[in-house]
């Protein structure tokens, strides 16, 4: 009884164990093949049957981070600009959109003020609001004002995007902070202003790290704005990946690298955050009460 | 004897839920009143208001003669112990005891801290903690730094809410009496919420009962005894606390289901003179034995060195502790009378006095 018993458990965890196997390469094969492709040589990859094994080509590499011969060469598609440009925008928008979500997030996670639910509302449906939806007329404005394709411009739209959604996270935090942080300080003859500077924020340091995370990531992916509001000189990594050509055709070395590069901050970013991240996933509620 | 502190019809809604319906106190400079109370009061609410850190809707705050109503709490001189959280996490012990005399308004020289502190930490014998983090200490210990840190400094008010609710007994009683200690070596002025009476009149000068967002009796435990001014009060104070009995006002007599006899009006100097009351009788004041009301014993708690009882009757239950003879058996019949001139009325509606009307 006990035998047969023992020996359908092991069955059911073999099977299983091969569904994992099976779930993992269906998962990581696309992003092995992207790293394999990625240091292909044109002639490699086009091989048929595919090589497995080959002589590594780091032209690729070279042009996405704009060094060696790779960089000025014909069939360079220019992916080093739109790094840099994916790098200050994420970083420059996930800063402001978390400094404003900080302090919008403490005042409605502290004061009650007339529409503060409405209020609220407004700000998570920034978040959800289908970026197609808008896009003309963002195209629109942006044309109008002389931000389409810049940087500035697509910075703007980072912190548009993140600033409601790093507000919503930080409030969760705030409201884990107990309120008696702010009374011992009053109390004890300390403004407001101390013990939000000097003890509030010190407790949601990690919410604020998660949610720098969450909005790196979101505007380091983000493709929809930024592919109709950038032609050429203010191209993310994302948009340029997807129309990246160059002068003797598509260079599939070039995008399979940059495809890499765009990947490896988002894993470090998780890597950095994933202590806080269940907490901010679930919008601090967590915390306390 | 002056006030240190008056509250005069202090009302406070949350969302439209009202907390404070009315709060009048007043805390003698010097003393220590407990504000006796079960959870939902309106106690935190009082002790906040008293600070500062919520603004009543109506009514006035004195503080030592000033009217400090709309003054700000970081003005107010006054140091709080509050409930649940209380240590500040980013500061280690030391500073955390020190942090009001580092303030802007509290500010003292870093030589004078350093005496203050340890001797603060001397006397709650938390010297060897201090340069611990806040997140390894024990709740007792948390407790005794966060009054380590009221204490630290000379308020003109000390406001305590529940600041030993979450300790064991053993605990409770040590930082009680050493509480009781600092009171009369410095003369204090303490405003300590609870809602144990044990704890209320062990520390306490005088109590106020709060009930519902308002303060229904405030005196010396022995006063409140002697003329209890609400049925609430009664079941807050006494261990066990007051016996109510159903009963009804007719005929110049007081007629409770199943007694005998009715009770003799004229004792209780009630101005009304018929309607149903509810009869209270400090447990103290009913005699068990061969004679009187017939009661059935309900359940039976023996504790070796006294037995307490819980007696069923027609009119309502109540509870006993019977000190040496023979201990009951539980389902056992037994007979009780009240002492001769005991006894209160109260409206059964609204549990106010109703009897001891005379000379009023």
């Amino acid at each position: 009884m006990s035998a047969s018993n023992t020996g359908s458990a092991r069955i059911t965890r073999w099977v299983l164990f091969g569904l994992l196997v099976l779930y993992t390469i269906y998962n990581l094969g696309p992003i092995l093949w992207l790293v394999i492709s990625s240091l292909k040589s044109r002639a490699d990859l086009f091989a048929m049957p595919p090589k497995l094994v080959f002589t590594p080509d780091f032209s690729g590499y070279q042009s996405v981070f704009g060094i060696g011969a790779a960089k000025d060469s014909a069939a360079s598609i220019g992916v080093f600009r739109s790094l840099i440009t994916s790098v200050l925008v994420s970083t420059i928008g996930t800063s402001v959109a978390v400094m404003l979500g900080t302090l919008a997030g403490y005042v409605c996670s502290r004061f009650d003020f007339r529409g503060k639910g409405d209020f609220m509302f407004f700000v998570l449906s920034t978040r959800m609001l289908p970026p197609v939806a808008v896009l003309v007329f963002y195209h629109m404005m942006f044309a109008q004002l002389g931000l389409a394709d810049t940087r500035i411009g697509l910075i703007l739209i980072a912190v548009f995007i993140n600033v409601g959604l790093a507000t919503w996270i930080m409030k969760g935090f705030f409201d884990g902070v107990p309120r008696e942080v702010e009374q011992i300080a009053i109390v004890n003859g300390y403004s407001r202003m101390y013990a939000f500077r000097k003890l509030v924020l010190p407790m949601v340091k990690g919410g604020i790290a998660a949610t720098a995370g969450f909005c790196f990531i979101f505007s380091w992916n983000e493709y929809a704005f930024a592919s109709i509001l950038t032609t050429t000189k203010a191209q993310t990594l994302p948009v340029k990946i997807s129309t990246a050509s160059g002068a003797t055709g598509i260079e599939w070395t070039q995008i399979c690298a940059a495809g890499v590069v765009l990947i490896v901050p988002v894993l470090i970013f998780f890597w950095l955050i994933r202590k806080h991240l269940l907490m901010g996933m679930t919008f601090g509620v967590l915390g306390r009460k | 004897m002056s006030a240190m502190l008056e509250l005069k019809g202090v009302t406070k809604a949350y969302k439209g839920k009202q907390a404070l319906r009315g709060i009048d106190l007043s805390v003698e400079d010097g003393e220590i009143l407990a504000l006796l109370g079960p959870t939902g009061a309106g106690k935190s609410s009082t002790l906040l208001t008293s600070a500062g850190l919520v603004e009543p809707d109506r009514g006035t705050v004195h503080l030592a003669g000033r009217d400090v109503t709309e003054a700000e709490a970081s003005s107010r001189d006054v140091a709080v112990v509050f409930e649940g959280f209380n240590l500040l996490p980013v500061l280690n012990v030391r500073d955390n005891i020190a942090f009001a005399l580092r303030s802007p308004k509290y500010r003292e020289a870093e030589a004078e801290i350093a005496t203050r502190v340890s001797r603060t930490a001397e006397l709650l014998r938390i010297g060897h903690l201090l340069d611990r983090d806040t997140g390894t200490l024990s709740g007792g210990e948390k407790q005794r730094v966060s009054i380590a840190r009221a204490l630290v400094r000379r308020p003109k008010l000390y406001l305590l809410d529940e600041p030993l609710s979450a300790l064991d007994l053993k605990l409770r009683e040590g930082l009680r009496a050493e509480l009781r200690q600092i009171h009369r070596e410095h003369g204090t002025t303490m405003l300590y919420a609870t809602h144990d009476y044990h704890g209320a009149i062990a520390i306490a000068d005088r109590i106020a009962i709060i009930n519902d967002g308002r303060v229904l009796q405030t005196g010396r435990v022995d006063d409140i005894y002697a003329r209890p001014a609400d049925a609430f009060v009664g079941r807050l104070i006494g261990s066990p606390s007051m016996a109510f009995f159903e009963a009804e006002i007719s005929g110049g007599g007081v007629t409770v289901p199943g007694w005998e006899s009715p009770l003799d009006l004229a004792r209780f100097g009630v101005t009304r003179a018929q309607g149903p009351v509810t009869l209270g009788l400090w447990p103290e004041d009913i005699e068990l034995g061969d004679l009187g009301h017939e009661g059935r014993i309900y359940a039976l708690d023996n504790r070796g060195y006294e037995a307490a009882v819980q007696i069923e009757t027609q009119a309502g239950m109540f509870r006993k502790v019977l000190e040496g003879g023979p201990v009951p058996v539980q389902g056992e019949t037994i007979r009780f009378r009240p002492k001769q001139g005991a006894g209160f009325l109260f409206d059964r509606i609204t549990g106010a006095l109703v009897s001891h009307q005379e000379g009023r």
